[in-house]
């Protein structure tokens, strides 16, 4: 069996589980029986059937991105970590959006 | 409320000085509201206005975090230009694609604005389902 670390914002697919077990040859193969046993697994997870940018999925301890992304292959006793991405920035930053209220109260002032 | 030493206070603003002109990131571990350790990392994709945390060395630390008995208590990252409140990107961010489920719903997002160089604020937040509420940083 494969053991699948599940992360907080997908536990409610799990009824609160934050690790599952199932068995899968490959990633793609894995994302598709989660879904089976958790509907609305693979929505999460997966998007035209790549894995969705901002989500991390390591075998073991190793980034699937760097093996062979989906077709990453799986063996009995691996652990699965899904894991989301920490990103972020001041793009479109509250203070431009501050700076574009203000200046849309002057246009009307 | 986010309690955080001064010793460990300095080593996140260092971080975020030393990132310049980029964003500079981090991971804090702990426990009960208490930061225990500073994780200051690297940003994978360096901008002045973004950042990206490494996947491995994001890994690495969860796990650092995990098997020292804290929790992931808090992220930071800096904002050279911008104010310390999230940008709408760091909203979207703190989601899982797609969904308003908070990736990390127990972590405190601090934001440090390095807008005035020689005075940083440093100001944090929940990000929960929809909502971002200010969360007291007490640096003791």
């Amino acid at each position: 069996m494969i053991k699948v670390r599940i992360p907080t914002p997908l536990q409610k697919l799990t009824n609160g589980k934050a690790e599952v077990e199932c068995s899968a040859k490959t990633v793609a193969e894995l994302v598709d029986v989660l879904d089976k046993d958790y509907p609305g697994m693979k929505d999460r997870l997966s998007e035209g059937g790549k894995i969705r940018r901002f989500i991390n999925i390591y075998v073991n301890e190793e980034d699937i991105r760097f093996v062979n992304k989906e077709e990453t292959s799986l063996k009995d006793g691996d652990a699965i970590s899904i894991v989301p991405a920490i990103a972020g920035g001041n793009w479109n930053s509250t203070s431009s959006q501050l700076a574009a209220s203000s200046a849309s109260e002057y246009d009307y002032i | 409320m986010l309690n955080i030493k001064r010793s460990d206070f300095e080593v996140i603003l260092a971080h975020c000085r030393s990132g310049l002109p980029n964003e500079a990131c981090g991971m804090l571990g702990g426990r009960n509201g208490s930061v225990e350790k500073v994780y200051p990392m690297r940003n994978a994709k360096p901008g002045p206005d973004y950042y990206e945390m490494d996947a491995e060395e994001q890994f690495r630390v969860m796990k650092d975090i995990r098997e020292s008995g804290f929790e992931l208590i808090g992220l930071f990252h800096s904002h050279p230009t911008g104010q310390a409140y999230p940008s709408s990107v760091d909203i979207a961010q703190a989601y899982w694609p797609g969904t308003e489920l908070p990736n990390y719903p127990d972590a405190v997002y601090m934001i440090v604005s390095l807008m005035d160089r020689a005075r940083p604020v440093a100001r944090g937040f929940s990000i929960e389902e929809g909502r971002v509420q200010e969360v007291k940083l007490s640096v003791i």
